[in-house]
């Protein structure tokens, strides 16, 4: 490598028959990743320090006596490394298959997150024979964790960590850990207890790396009967000024759940608890949905139109710029108001009262 | 006098080398278990995590976290002395108002059934009292036999430093110190053949240079003393009878590294070890062997010595980094490997027991010398731990390329009155193991990678054509299942899938049995993550190879329970 620098050329390795080059400090995966080869993997979340565990990710490099796991390791000038023979193919295929035979189910509705599927995909890549490895499950479910957010099927944990990991490097929380060893492997919270009286702030981020839904969204499963399909529209979370990327899934007029983004330049994936689940208001049945107005003898707030409603906030607003000076005037948008919303109470703080005494309720 | 306040334990640890582990002994010897307080005080004061230390605490078969727990006798039920009858003085226990709980193979192979109790090691036979005492030195080798390290060891005295330098020790560190550059070190190791005792067989001077020649510092010295593998007890023997030899190893690998940090890593299963250890470490400290300016040179190397916690995985070398920084013990993806990136992230050189024994002796008397030592061509000596069904158990030191029928019958006294061997295993358990028909290989690697197996840390337990050779599989292969990290699939989904094809829980058709099995080992030998599960399948693949007739009837007659 320090030949091919002093060069001033870029380093390159052989992959599948393909000469490509790298950056230093790429793993092979991240290579084949960004050539297009589909290495399929298990505990892999690009966010994530390389783990190593599932090994389906194994590649052949010309020299090593074994296959090595791509996602662990760093490409290297000359490497000659090939991701997919028939060897590889089949150790993929018992790979597979041994790990559907410590589960429930294999399959699982995509509304319990957002890698829900990846499990379910493999299979299919892979035509696992049903069946094979039969033997004794691995994983307790937690159903009496009975917090409203985050499920703990364990039944179908698959031991890739990714949610430790996640909770940890992400999130910094290590609200969770690996407890036992081998197959008697569980994921728990400092002395097994709930995920409410633990340091998990709720942010949701376990279920989304969840590679077998074994961690659900109970929100958005609790819509899974809401009939049509589901759609999704990519917005920023209106909470607070960070401005992380959602995915917002609906089905006809309702949103039934929401799933970070990936690509979110501000978030990568990462939520909290608010954007992740607190969207019940949007459809609740206490929400207004007129304008009221203050009666003025009996102190009363009664339904009224539009016209009425705005009529009776320019006088009010009004009279306190008359009587106290413009800067009088302090505006505080809702958290739970849409962005085009927030937008408009500060041109009407600003341009139409003359004031910068505007916040939103998020950072107030 | 009051027992130490949680403030008063985490102070004395906190700023002390690898810290966690011996502060949780200290808690867990105060209070007979782990106690929610306990994990409490610790994660505050080594700014941990709690659920990261709950989750490691649980990795651990020696912590208990209920009150009462820990007082409870612990009984060897691993291959051998279930062959000398651990079920039998576990009832005699049980017979005796004791609850005893199993626990894997601690070692003592030689002087079956140890049990664990009070802080000591105890043996028992069925139907006998427990006796307490000395761990037993390696058995007199046969008239001419050449050794390394057992060279000193049946001295009287040996142990104490008066009587290590009353027969040349500690002259090796001085002719290094005063005559020899790090270098010549070096290059005498290389010359000398020495390789990994512990079972890796990595050449110890490549390791060496490659630690001295690693940027960043401080560098470490690493003793694996987690000798965990069933069936393997040699460190055991070097280091209660010979301490001071692996100490002086030690600082001779401190000096050609450039380390002045040493850690021994002892297992919890030796805790007479322990103590032997401590007070050769204090002996050698006062004579000014250890520490700042040893023997009055520019070198300086301090020893401390940790406690592991009941872990085979720890063994692994990144394990066991793993777990005296006070991570979860989980092995660590490699490259880069400890030596560029071992203790603390720090250049660190990973030494079996034997290794280290291995490197005075060399330097005293010349790397010819020691290569001089082995058969046909191969360098140096290999100490075997041979155990089961022989007449003479215990510890040999071996010339690398002995025949194995060699070992077993004149150096052993053959098979038990009116028996015959019927097989052995390699490397403990994890090279599965030879039957009677490959007796005739020679003890060293290429022989025995022809044969499928290899010699590893050198464990061998022998079988006589008394014993069920599926049962002692299935057996094994649960230490395996019961010991797999958790870490990667393949081992810790295989060796429980293999645990139960071997019970009767599989596939009940042959052919799918064995297609089944093939499928797993072929998997777990090829993607495994370390060693263990890369091993594991060599046992069900030396059954298929040997006792193919002995598994078909079995199936054929059903598994019983």
């Amino acid at each position: 490598m320090g030949d091919m620098k002093r060069n001033g050329a870029r380093a390159t390795l052989v992959l599948d028959g393909e000469r490509l080059a790298f950056a230093e400090g790429e793993t092979i995966y991240e290579v084949a990743d960004r050539h297009g080869r589909d290495i399929p993997a298990l505990c892999y979340d690009p966010r994530l320090e390389p783990f190593g565990g599932c090994r389906l990710c194994v590649v052949e490099v010309e020299g090593q006596r074994n296959p090595v796991a791509s996602c662990a390791t760093r490409a290297e000038a000359g490497m000659v490394v090939r991701s997919r023979t028939a060897r590889l193919e089949e150790r993929r295929r018992t790979l597979v298959e041994m790990v559907a035979s410590e589960n429930r189910d294999a399959r699982v509705d995509p509304l319990h997150g957002y890698a829900s599927q990846e499990m379910g995909a493999l299979l299919d890549r892979y035509d696992a024979r049903p069946g094979r490895f039969r033997g004794a499950r691995s994983g307790q479910s937690r159903i009496d964790d009975d917090n409203p957010f985050i499920g703990r099927d364990y039944d179908n944990c698959i031991s890739c960590y990714r949610c430790v990991r996640v909770c940890a490097e992400q999130e910094g929380d290590y609200a969770i850990s690996v407890a036992n060893r081998g197959f008697s492997t569980q994921i728990v919270t400092e002395f097994d207890g709930l995920l409410k009286d633990s340091a998990c702030t709720f942010c949701g981020q376990c279920v989304q790396t969840c590679p077998t839904g074994a961690l659900a969204d109970l929100k958005a499963l609790a819509n899974r009967d809401v009939p049509g399909e589901t759609k999704t529209t990519r917005t920023i979370c209106t909470y607070c000024g960070v401005g992380c990327s959602v995915d917002v899934m609906s089905r006809g007029d309702k949103i039934v759940g929401v799933l970070p983004a990936m690509d979110g330049p501000a978030n990568e994936g990462a939520l909290c608890v608010k954007g992740q689940f607190a969207y019940d208001f949007v459809h609740h049945r206490d929400r207004l949905a007129t304008p009221f107005v203050r009666d003025r003898e009996t102190g009363e707030l009664r339904p009224a139109s539009w016209d009425k409603a705005l009529d009776r906030a320019a006088e009010g607003l009004g009279k306190v710029v008359a009587e106290h000076g413009r800067h009088a005037v302090y505006g505080v948008a809702s958290g739970r108001a849409p962005h085009e919303a927030a937008y408009m109470m500060q041109r009407f703080i600003r341009a139409g009262l003359g004031t910068n005494h505007i916040d939103n309720c998020s950072r107030a | 006098m009051p027992a130490p306040a949680n403030d008063e334990l985490v102070a004395r640890w906190k700023n002390r080398p690898a810290p966690l582990l011996p502060l949780l002994h200290e808690f867990h010897e105060r209070d007979g278990h782990l106690s929610e307080e306990a994990l409490q005080a610790v994660a505050d004061g080594l700014d941990m995590p709690i659920a990261e230390l709950f989750g490691t605490v649980t990795f651990y078969h020696h912590f208990s976290r209920e009150p009462g727990c820990g007082g409870r006798p612990r009984f060897c039920n691993g291959p051998v002395c279930r062959l000398a009858g651990a079920d039998e003085v576990a009832a005699d226990l049980r017979a005796a108002g004791h609850d005893p709980a199993p626990m894997p193979c601690p070692g003592r192979c030689d002087e079956p059934v140890p049990v664990l109790h009070g802080g000591g090691v105890l043996t028992g036979r069925p139907g006998g009292a427990l006796q307490s005492g000395p761990s037993p030195l390696p058995p007199e080798p046969p008239e001419g036999v050449r050794e390394c390290v057992f060279a000193g060891i049946r001295e009287a005295g040996r142990a104490s430093l008066e009587g290590y330098r009353s027969q040349g020790g500690y002259e090796a560190l001085a002719k290094a110190l005063r005559d020899m550059s790090p270098g010549d070190v070096i290059r005498e190791i290389d010359q000398s053949g020495l390789a990994g005792r512990g079972g890796a067989g990595f050449p110890t001077g490549r390791k060496w240079r490659a630690v001295r020649e690693a940027p960043g510092g401080p560098k470490t010295i690493v003793c694996n003393a987690d000798e965990g593998e069933p069936g393997c007890f040699k460190d055991r023997a070097l280091m209660d009878h010979d301490p001071h030899a692996l100490l002086e190893g030690m600082l001779l690998a401190g000096y050609a590294t450039g380390a002045e940090r040493g850690l021994v890593y002892l297992r919890y299963e030796y805790p007479e070890t322990f103590g032997v250890l401590e007070a050769a470490v204090a002996e050698a400290e006062g004579a000014g062997l250890l520490g700042g300016r040893v023997l009055d040179t520019e070198f300086s190397f301090g020893i401390v010595v940790r406690r592991g916690a009941g872990a085979y995985i720890c063994g692994e070398e990144t394990s066991l980094l793993n777990s005296l920084e006070g991570r979860h013990p989980f092995p660590r993806n490699r490259p880069p490997f400890p030596v560029t990136h071992g203790y603390e992230n720090l250049p660190t050189a990973v030494n079996n027991v034997e290794t280290l024994a291995s490197v005075p002796p060399i330097l005293a008397q010349g790397p010819d010398w020691y290569r001089g030592l082995g058969c046909d061509g191969h360098a140096g000596t290999k100490v075997l731990s041979v155990s089961g069904d022989v007449r003479r158990p215990g510890n040999y030191e071996a010339p690398i390329g002995l025949p194995l029928a060699e070992l077993l019958h004149d150096w052993c006294g053959g098979p038990p009155p009116g028996r015959r061997f019927r097989a052995a295993t390699m490397a403990g358990l994890s090279g599965g193991f030879l039957g009677e028909r490959d007796f005739g290989a020679t003890l060293d690697e290429p022989s025995l990678r022809a044969r499928g197996s290899f010699l590893g840390a050198g464990g061998i337990i022998v079988f006589d054509d008394s014993r069920d050779m599926v049962a002692a599989t299935h057996n094994a292969m649960e230490f395996f299942a019961e010991e797999s990290c958790g870490k990667c699939f393949p081992c810790r989904i295989g060796t429980q899938r293999l645990a139960e094809r071997l019970n009767g829980e599989g596939p009940s058709g042959f052919d799918e049995w064995v297609d089944e099995v093939a499928d797993l080992n072929e998997t777990m030998k090829e993607t495994s993550a370390c060693g263990l599960g890369q091993a594991a399948p060599l046992l069900t693949e030396s059954l298929l190879r040997y006792f193919p007739e002995e598994l078909r009837r079995r199936m054929e007659e059903g598994w019983g329970t």
